[in-house]
Protein backbone atom coordinates (compact mmCIF):
# COMPACT_ATOMS: atom_id res chain seq x y z
CA UNK A 1 0.00 0.00 0.00
CA UNK A 2 2.73 1.64 0.80
CA UNK A 3 4.51 1.94 -2.28
CA UNK A 4 1.55 2.25 -4.55
CA UNK A 5 1.40 5.58 -2.20
CA UNK A 6 4.94 6.07 -2.85
CA UNK A 7 4.25 5.68 -6.48
CA UNK A 8 1.30 7.97 -6.74
CA UNK A 9 3.27 10.68 -4.88
CA UNK A 10 5.96 10.61 -7.61
CA UNK A 11 3.73 11.05 -10.48
CA UNK A 12 2.42 14.13 -8.41
CA UNK A 13 5.92 15.87 -8.21
CA UNK A 14 6.69 14.74 -11.43
CA UNK A 15 3.35 16.70 -12.51
CA UNK A 16 4.34 19.76 -10.42
CA UNK A 17 8.34 19.64 -11.20
CA UNK A 18 6.39 19.93 -15.27
CA UNK A 19 4.23 22.71 -14.45
CA UNK A 20 6.91 24.54 -12.87
CA UNK A 21 9.24 24.03 -15.48
CA UNK A 22 6.40 25.15 -17.74
CA UNK A 23 5.66 28.38 -16.12
CA UNK A 24 7.59 29.77 -13.68
CA UNK A 25 11.37 28.65 -14.98
CA UNK A 26 10.06 30.06 -18.22
CA UNK A 27 11.18 33.64 -17.09
CA UNK A 28 12.82 32.69 -13.16
CA UNK A 29 15.86 32.02 -16.04
CA UNK A 30 19.88 32.84 -15.19
CA UNK A 31 20.82 34.68 -18.80
CA UNK A 32 17.42 32.90 -20.37
CA UNK A 33 18.49 29.46 -19.34
CA UNK A 34 15.99 27.04 -17.95
CA UNK A 35 16.95 24.46 -15.24
CA UNK A 36 16.03 20.68 -15.62
CA UNK A 37 14.55 19.74 -12.45
CA UNK A 38 13.18 16.08 -13.76
CA UNK A 39 17.32 15.35 -13.89
CA UNK A 40 17.23 15.68 -10.21
CA UNK A 41 13.91 13.51 -10.08
CA UNK A 42 15.41 10.88 -11.68
CA UNK A 43 18.41 11.15 -10.02
CA UNK A 44 17.20 11.16 -6.44
CA UNK A 45 14.68 8.83 -7.71
CA UNK A 46 17.72 6.24 -8.12
CA UNK A 47 20.06 7.29 -5.52
CA UNK A 48 17.02 6.17 -2.99
CA UNK A 49 14.45 3.81 -4.14
CA UNK A 50 17.43 2.19 -5.89
CA UNK A 51 18.71 1.52 -9.19
CA UNK A 52 15.69 -0.52 -10.64
CA UNK A 53 12.68 1.50 -9.80
CA UNK A 54 14.87 4.70 -10.16
CA UNK A 55 15.63 3.42 -13.97
CA UNK A 56 11.86 1.92 -14.24
CA UNK A 57 10.75 5.73 -13.52
CA UNK A 58 13.44 7.76 -15.31
CA UNK A 59 12.12 5.89 -18.97
CA UNK A 60 8.64 6.44 -17.85
CA UNK A 61 8.69 9.84 -16.95
CA UNK A 62 10.95 10.31 -20.05
CA UNK A 63 8.04 8.82 -22.39
CA UNK A 64 5.46 11.37 -20.76
CA UNK A 65 8.29 14.01 -21.57
CA UNK A 66 9.09 13.23 -24.84
CA UNK A 67 5.24 12.37 -25.71
CA UNK A 68 4.20 15.78 -24.25
CA UNK A 69 6.76 18.13 -25.91
CA UNK A 70 9.71 15.98 -27.39
CA UNK A 71 10.10 15.91 -31.33
CA UNK A 72 10.12 12.50 -31.47
CA UNK A 73 10.21 9.63 -28.87
CA UNK A 74 14.07 8.46 -27.93
CA UNK A 75 16.14 11.26 -26.28
CA UNK A 76 14.25 11.75 -22.63
CA UNK A 77 13.49 8.15 -22.26
CA UNK A 78 16.96 7.22 -22.93
CA UNK A 79 18.33 9.66 -21.30
CA UNK A 80 16.12 9.93 -18.08
CA UNK A 81 16.12 5.76 -17.57
CA UNK A 82 20.52 6.23 -17.65
CA UNK A 83 20.19 9.05 -14.47
CA UNK A 84 17.62 6.64 -12.61
CA UNK A 85 20.39 4.09 -13.52
CA UNK A 86 23.36 5.94 -12.70
CA UNK A 87 21.42 7.27 -9.62
CA UNK A 88 21.25 3.73 -8.11
CA UNK A 89 24.66 3.10 -9.37
CA UNK A 90 26.27 6.11 -7.31
CA UNK A 91 24.26 5.60 -4.01
CA UNK A 92 26.22 2.10 -3.65
CA UNK A 93 29.35 3.74 -4.14
CA UNK A 94 28.98 7.29 -2.64
CA UNK A 95 27.35 8.56 0.45
CA UNK A 96 23.96 10.67 -0.48
CA UNK A 97 24.66 12.58 3.24
CA UNK A 98 27.07 14.78 2.37
CA UNK A 99 25.15 17.84 0.26
CA UNK A 100 28.23 18.44 -1.33
CA UNK A 101 28.74 15.05 -3.30
CA UNK A 102 25.02 15.16 -4.19
CA UNK A 103 25.45 18.77 -5.65
CA UNK A 104 28.47 16.90 -7.46
CA UNK A 105 26.41 14.27 -8.64
CA UNK A 106 23.61 16.74 -9.46
CA UNK A 107 26.26 18.50 -11.60
CA UNK A 108 27.35 15.11 -13.46
CA UNK A 109 23.80 14.04 -14.32
CA UNK A 110 22.80 17.18 -15.62
CA UNK A 111 25.75 17.22 -18.08
CA UNK A 112 25.41 13.57 -18.78
CA UNK A 113 21.43 14.34 -19.56
CA UNK A 114 22.31 17.04 -21.72
CA UNK A 115 25.49 15.92 -23.73
CA UNK A 116 23.73 12.58 -24.38
CA UNK A 117 20.23 14.69 -25.16
CA UNK A 118 22.20 16.92 -27.65
CA UNK A 119 24.11 13.98 -29.13
CA UNK A 120 20.59 12.41 -29.81
CA UNK A 121 19.59 15.49 -31.28
CA UNK A 122 22.65 15.70 -33.69
CA UNK A 123 22.47 12.38 -34.82
CA UNK A 124 18.25 12.51 -35.07
CA UNK A 125 17.89 15.73 -37.18
CA UNK A 126 20.59 16.28 -38.52
CA UNK A 127 21.08 20.06 -36.83
CA UNK A 128 24.05 22.07 -36.59
CA UNK A 129 26.64 21.16 -33.89
CA UNK A 130 27.29 24.87 -31.90
CA UNK A 131 29.63 23.75 -29.56
CA UNK A 132 30.17 27.05 -27.85
CA UNK A 133 27.08 27.70 -27.57
CA UNK A 134 25.89 24.50 -25.77
CA UNK A 135 28.80 24.85 -23.73
CA UNK A 136 27.45 28.00 -22.68
CA UNK A 137 23.84 27.40 -22.20
CA UNK A 138 24.90 23.63 -20.29
CA UNK A 139 27.52 25.72 -17.81
CA UNK A 140 24.81 27.71 -16.56
CA UNK A 141 22.11 24.96 -16.66
CA UNK A 142 24.18 22.82 -14.35
CA UNK A 143 25.16 26.33 -12.20
CA UNK A 144 21.13 26.22 -11.86
CA UNK A 145 20.97 22.48 -11.23
CA UNK A 146 23.37 22.77 -8.48
CA UNK A 147 21.83 26.09 -6.85
CA UNK A 148 18.37 24.62 -6.77
CA UNK A 149 20.32 21.14 -5.04
CA UNK A 150 21.85 23.23 -2.40
CA UNK A 151 18.20 24.85 -1.73
CA UNK A 152 16.16 21.70 -1.88
CA UNK A 153 18.66 19.03 -0.38
CA UNK A 154 16.93 19.38 3.13
CA UNK A 155 13.52 18.26 1.92
CA UNK A 156 14.96 16.36 -0.72
CA UNK A 157 17.04 14.09 1.80
CA UNK A 158 14.05 13.79 4.33
CA UNK A 159 11.23 12.61 1.64
CA UNK A 160 14.60 10.41 0.11
CA UNK A 161 14.82 8.88 3.00
CA UNK A 162 10.77 7.94 3.40
CA UNK A 163 10.98 6.60 0.15
CA UNK A 164 14.08 4.60 0.92
CA UNK A 165 12.84 3.01 4.00
CA UNK A 166 9.21 1.91 1.59
CA UNK A 167 11.50 0.23 -0.92
CA UNK A 168 14.09 -0.99 0.56
CA UNK A 169 13.35 -1.70 3.69
CA UNK A 170 15.25 -0.67 7.25
CA UNK A 171 18.86 -0.69 6.11
CA UNK A 172 21.65 -1.14 8.49
CA UNK A 173 25.01 0.32 6.98
CA UNK A 174 27.21 -2.69 7.13
CA UNK A 175 28.87 -0.82 4.78
CA UNK A 176 30.52 1.31 7.36
CA UNK A 177 30.77 -0.96 10.49
CA UNK B 1 22.44 18.77 21.10
CA UNK B 2 23.48 22.20 21.21
CA UNK B 3 25.55 21.48 18.22
CA UNK B 4 23.34 19.81 16.40
CA UNK B 5 20.92 22.52 16.99
CA UNK B 6 23.37 24.97 16.14
CA UNK B 7 24.16 23.31 12.81
CA UNK B 8 20.44 22.67 11.91
CA UNK B 9 20.35 26.57 12.25
CA UNK B 10 23.49 27.30 10.30
CA UNK B 11 21.33 24.75 7.44
CA UNK B 12 18.81 26.78 6.99
CA UNK B 13 20.46 30.12 6.97
CA UNK B 14 22.46 28.02 4.15
CA UNK B 15 19.49 27.11 2.13
CA UNK B 16 17.55 31.18 2.52
CA UNK B 17 21.13 32.81 1.47
CA UNK B 18 21.68 30.27 -1.53
CA UNK B 19 18.09 31.42 -2.32
CA UNK B 20 18.39 35.09 -2.11
CA UNK B 21 21.90 34.48 -4.37
CA UNK B 22 19.80 32.77 -6.68
CA UNK B 23 17.26 35.61 -6.82
CA UNK B 24 20.21 37.89 -7.49
CA UNK B 25 21.56 35.91 -10.28
CA UNK B 26 18.59 35.64 -12.00
CA UNK B 27 17.73 38.96 -11.70
CA UNK B 28 20.94 40.34 -12.81
CA UNK B 29 21.78 37.86 -15.72
CA UNK B 30 18.27 39.29 -17.15
CA UNK B 31 18.70 43.05 -17.05
CA UNK B 32 19.14 44.59 -20.50
CA UNK B 33 21.45 47.24 -21.26
CA UNK B 34 18.27 49.68 -21.80
CA UNK B 35 16.22 48.86 -18.54
CA UNK B 36 19.97 50.14 -16.98
CA UNK B 37 18.60 53.83 -17.78
CA UNK B 38 17.41 54.67 -14.22
CA UNK B 39 20.94 53.37 -12.43
CA UNK B 40 22.77 55.58 -15.26
CA UNK B 41 20.91 58.51 -14.07
CA UNK B 42 21.69 58.09 -10.40
CA UNK B 43 25.17 57.33 -11.00
CA UNK B 44 25.16 60.19 -13.09
CA UNK B 45 23.31 62.41 -10.58
CA UNK B 46 26.81 61.94 -8.04
CA UNK B 47 29.39 61.81 -11.06
CA UNK B 48 28.67 64.47 -13.24
CA UNK B 49 29.53 67.46 -10.64
CA UNK B 50 32.45 65.87 -9.59
CA UNK B 51 33.67 65.29 -13.38
CA UNK B 52 32.35 69.19 -14.22
CA UNK B 53 34.66 70.22 -11.25
CA UNK B 54 37.86 68.85 -12.76
CA UNK B 55 37.20 70.35 -15.93
CA UNK B 56 36.37 73.60 -14.46
CA UNK B 57 39.71 73.28 -12.60
CA UNK B 58 41.60 72.13 -15.84
CA UNK B 59 40.53 75.06 -17.60
CA UNK B 60 41.70 77.15 -14.80
CA UNK B 61 44.78 75.63 -14.82
CA UNK B 62 45.05 75.92 -18.50
CA UNK B 63 44.44 79.87 -18.16
CA UNK B 64 41.36 79.39 -20.33
CA UNK B 65 39.24 81.93 -18.60
CA UNK B 66 37.43 83.61 -20.99
CA UNK B 67 34.57 81.42 -20.02
CA UNK B 68 34.31 84.18 -16.58
CA UNK B 69 34.71 86.90 -18.78
CA UNK B 70 30.73 86.86 -19.78
CA UNK B 71 29.01 84.14 -17.49
CA UNK B 72 25.97 85.97 -16.93
CA UNK B 73 25.35 86.15 -20.84
CA UNK B 74 26.49 82.43 -21.28
CA UNK B 75 23.84 81.81 -18.61
CA UNK B 76 21.13 83.58 -20.17
CA UNK B 77 21.76 81.79 -23.65
CA UNK B 78 21.64 78.26 -21.68
CA UNK B 79 17.99 79.09 -20.01
CA UNK B 80 16.84 79.79 -23.75
CA UNK B 81 18.75 76.67 -24.97
CA UNK B 82 17.06 75.05 -22.62
CA UNK B 83 13.12 76.26 -22.96
CA UNK B 84 13.71 75.41 -26.96
CA UNK B 85 15.38 71.86 -26.48
CA UNK B 86 12.41 71.17 -24.34
CA UNK B 87 10.27 72.51 -27.16
CA UNK B 88 11.79 70.60 -29.50
CA UNK B 89 11.60 67.30 -27.17
CA UNK B 90 7.69 67.49 -27.15
CA UNK B 91 7.31 67.88 -30.46
CA UNK B 92 9.42 65.05 -31.31
CA UNK B 93 7.58 62.70 -29.07
CA UNK B 94 4.37 64.32 -30.17
CA UNK B 95 6.48 62.95 -33.80
CA UNK B 96 7.00 59.47 -32.53
CA UNK B 97 3.61 58.56 -31.35
CA UNK B 98 2.46 60.05 -34.98
CA UNK B 99 4.88 57.53 -36.29
CA UNK B 100 4.35 54.53 -34.40
CA UNK B 101 0.84 54.81 -34.99
CA UNK B 102 1.23 55.19 -38.91
CA UNK B 103 3.51 52.15 -38.66
CA UNK B 104 0.95 50.38 -36.96
CA UNK B 105 -1.67 50.56 -38.92
CA UNK B 106 0.64 50.28 -42.30
CA UNK B 107 1.57 46.40 -40.54
CA UNK B 108 -2.06 45.96 -40.00
CA UNK B 109 -3.20 46.69 -43.93
CA UNK B 110 -0.53 44.83 -44.99
CA UNK B 111 -1.12 42.05 -43.18
CA UNK B 112 -4.42 42.17 -43.60
CA UNK B 113 -3.82 42.04 -47.35
CA UNK B 114 -1.47 39.71 -47.20
CA UNK B 115 -3.08 37.13 -45.38
CA UNK B 116 -6.33 37.59 -46.77
CA UNK B 117 -5.57 34.71 -49.93
CA UNK B 118 -5.32 31.85 -47.17
CA UNK B 119 -7.82 30.16 -44.62
CA UNK B 120 -6.74 30.17 -41.35
CA UNK B 121 -7.52 28.98 -37.14
CA UNK B 122 -6.53 31.02 -34.35
CA UNK B 123 -5.38 29.53 -31.50
CA UNK B 124 -3.50 29.75 -28.01
CA UNK B 125 -0.03 28.77 -26.60
CA UNK B 126 -0.92 26.88 -23.67
CA UNK B 127 2.50 25.08 -23.22
CA UNK B 128 6.51 26.18 -24.60
CA UNK B 129 9.15 23.92 -24.42
CA UNK B 130 10.69 23.22 -21.16
CA UNK B 131 14.30 22.55 -22.06
CA UNK B 132 17.28 24.95 -23.53
CA UNK B 133 18.10 23.17 -26.58
CA UNK B 134 14.63 23.16 -28.55
CA UNK B 135 12.50 25.33 -29.21
CA UNK B 136 8.49 23.42 -29.33
CA UNK B 137 5.18 24.92 -28.28
CA UNK B 138 1.62 23.67 -28.19
CA UNK B 139 -1.70 24.98 -29.22
CA UNK B 140 -5.44 24.79 -27.99
CA UNK B 141 -6.07 23.48 -31.45
CA UNK B 142 -6.16 20.25 -33.25
CA UNK B 143 -8.01 17.71 -35.35
CA UNK B 144 -11.10 18.87 -34.06
CA UNK B 145 -10.73 22.12 -36.20
CA UNK B 146 -9.38 20.95 -38.83
CA UNK B 147 -5.82 21.02 -37.71
CA UNK B 148 -3.49 18.44 -40.19
CA UNK B 149 0.43 18.06 -40.00
CA UNK B 150 2.85 19.90 -42.02
CA UNK B 151 0.32 23.35 -42.03
CA UNK B 152 1.91 26.28 -41.57
CA UNK B 153 1.98 28.30 -38.35
CA UNK B 154 1.74 32.48 -39.01
CA UNK B 155 1.31 34.99 -36.41
CA UNK B 156 0.16 38.50 -36.62
CA UNK B 157 3.93 39.82 -36.76
CA UNK B 158 5.41 36.76 -38.83
CA UNK B 159 6.52 33.39 -39.33
CA UNK B 160 6.13 31.02 -36.01
CA UNK B 161 6.81 27.50 -37.23
CA UNK B 162 4.56 24.52 -38.77
CA UNK B 163 2.49 21.59 -36.99
CA UNK B 164 4.27 18.15 -36.28
CA UNK B 165 1.75 16.66 -34.73
CA UNK B 166 -1.87 16.57 -33.46
CA UNK B 167 -3.78 14.95 -30.96
CA UNK B 168 -7.63 16.07 -31.03
CA UNK B 169 -7.73 19.32 -29.28
CA UNK B 170 -4.25 20.38 -29.21
CA UNK B 171 -1.28 20.59 -31.90
CA UNK B 172 2.18 20.56 -31.13
CA UNK B 173 4.51 23.28 -33.47
CA UNK B 174 7.90 23.25 -34.27
CA UNK B 175 9.00 26.85 -34.23
CA UNK B 176 11.62 28.40 -37.27
CA UNK B 177 14.02 29.38 -34.46
CA UNK B 178 14.41 25.47 -33.18
CA UNK B 179 17.95 24.22 -34.10
CA UNK B 180 16.33 21.10 -36.07
CA UNK B 181 14.46 23.79 -37.62
CA UNK B 182 15.50 25.10 -41.80
CA UNK B 183 13.57 27.12 -44.26
CA UNK B 184 14.23 28.04 -47.50
CA UNK B 185 13.87 32.24 -47.85
CA UNK B 186 14.64 34.74 -50.03
CA UNK B 187 15.56 38.48 -49.32
CA UNK B 188 12.51 40.76 -50.20
CA UNK B 189 15.00 43.47 -51.92
CA UNK B 190 16.81 41.81 -54.06
CA UNK B 191 14.97 37.78 -54.12
CA UNK B 192 18.33 35.99 -52.98
CA UNK B 193 16.96 32.75 -52.18
CA UNK B 194 18.92 31.37 -48.54
CA UNK B 195 18.54 28.70 -46.06
CA UNK B 196 17.94 30.03 -42.42
CA UNK B 197 18.25 27.77 -39.30
CA UNK B 198 17.55 27.60 -35.84
CA UNK B 199 20.40 28.51 -33.57
CA UNK B 200 21.33 28.26 -29.88
CA UNK B 201 22.53 31.49 -29.91
CA UNK B 202 19.11 33.78 -28.90
CA UNK B 203 15.70 32.89 -28.65
CA UNK B 204 14.30 34.83 -31.58
CA UNK B 205 17.83 34.82 -33.94
CA UNK B 206 18.05 32.57 -37.72
CA UNK B 207 21.51 31.96 -38.90
CA UNK B 208 21.16 32.20 -42.63
CA UNK B 209 23.58 29.90 -44.73
CA UNK B 210 23.94 29.37 -48.32
CA UNK B 211 24.29 32.48 -49.35
CA UNK B 212 24.80 33.16 -53.45
CA UNK B 213 28.63 34.40 -54.15
CA UNK B 214 27.34 36.93 -55.88
CA UNK B 215 24.23 37.99 -53.66
CA UNK B 216 24.55 41.10 -52.14
CA UNK B 217 23.12 40.98 -48.16
CA UNK B 218 22.63 44.15 -46.50
CA UNK B 219 21.70 44.98 -43.10
CA UNK B 220 17.89 45.61 -42.64
CA UNK B 221 16.69 43.60 -45.08
CA UNK B 222 14.11 41.95 -44.76
CA UNK B 223 13.27 37.67 -45.46
CA UNK B 224 10.80 35.90 -46.33
CA UNK B 225 9.31 32.29 -47.10
CA UNK B 226 10.69 31.40 -50.59
CA UNK B 227 7.18 29.10 -51.07
CA UNK B 228 9.91 25.92 -51.94
CA UNK B 229 9.85 23.00 -49.81
CA UNK B 230 6.20 22.54 -50.02
CA UNK B 231 5.43 23.28 -46.31
CA UNK B 232 5.66 27.24 -46.02
CA UNK B 233 3.48 29.09 -48.45
CA UNK B 234 5.69 32.34 -50.37
CA UNK B 235 6.07 35.47 -48.77
CA UNK B 236 5.69 35.52 -45.39
CA UNK B 237 7.78 37.58 -43.35
CA UNK B 238 10.41 35.78 -41.56
CA UNK B 239 12.32 38.73 -40.33
CA UNK B 240 15.22 41.38 -40.57
CA UNK B 241 19.24 40.27 -41.46
CA UNK B 242 20.87 42.10 -38.02
CA UNK B 243 24.34 41.10 -38.90
CA UNK B 244 26.45 40.10 -41.88
CA UNK B 245 29.56 37.85 -41.71
CA UNK B 246 32.09 37.88 -44.28
CA UNK B 247 34.12 34.88 -44.23
CA UNK B 248 37.83 34.16 -46.32
CA UNK B 249 35.56 31.56 -48.02
CA UNK B 250 32.58 33.60 -49.88
CA UNK B 251 30.07 30.54 -49.68
CA UNK B 252 30.92 29.92 -46.17
CA UNK B 253 29.75 34.07 -45.42
CA UNK B 254 26.20 33.87 -43.41
CA UNK B 255 23.87 36.39 -41.87
CA UNK B 256 22.14 36.81 -38.52
CA UNK B 257 18.28 37.65 -39.05
CA UNK B 258 16.10 38.87 -36.09
CA UNK B 259 12.68 37.11 -35.99
CA UNK B 260 9.40 39.25 -37.01
CA UNK B 261 8.04 37.10 -34.05
CA UNK B 262 8.97 37.76 -30.31
CA UNK B 263 8.99 34.09 -28.96
CA UNK B 264 9.28 34.70 -25.73
CA UNK B 265 5.98 36.67 -25.78
CA UNK B 266 4.28 34.75 -28.20
CA UNK B 267 0.31 33.96 -27.05
CA UNK B 268 -2.07 34.00 -30.14
CA UNK B 269 -1.00 31.99 -33.79
CA UNK B 270 -2.98 31.05 -36.65
CA UNK B 271 -3.10 28.20 -38.83
CA UNK B 272 -2.66 28.11 -42.39
CA UNK B 273 -5.14 25.36 -43.25
CA UNK B 274 -5.58 26.02 -46.77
Amino acid sequence: MKKVLSIVLIFIIFIIIFLLQANFFNWFTIAGVKPNLFIILALFIGLFAGQRIGTIYGVVLGIFLDVILGKSIGASTVMLGLIGFLGGYLDKNFSKDSRLTVMLMVAGATAVYEIGSYIFNVAQFSINIEILNFSKILAIEVAFNVILTIIAYPLMQRAGYVLEDIFKGQKVLTRYF
Amino acid sequence: MVNMHKSKKRGVIGVIITAIVLIIIVVVSNIKSNDLSSLEGVLGYFIIPIQNGLTYLKNGIAGNDSFFTDINKLKNENIDLKKRNSELEEELRELEIVKAENSTLKEYVNLKDKYTEYTTVPGYVINKDITNYSDIIIINIGENDGIKVNMPVISEKGLVGHIISVTETTAKVQTIVDTSSSISCTITSTRDNLIAKGTLEEESTLRATYIPTDATVLQGDTVETSGLGGIYPKGILIGTITEVTNTQNKPDRYAKIETAVDFTKLETVLVITQ
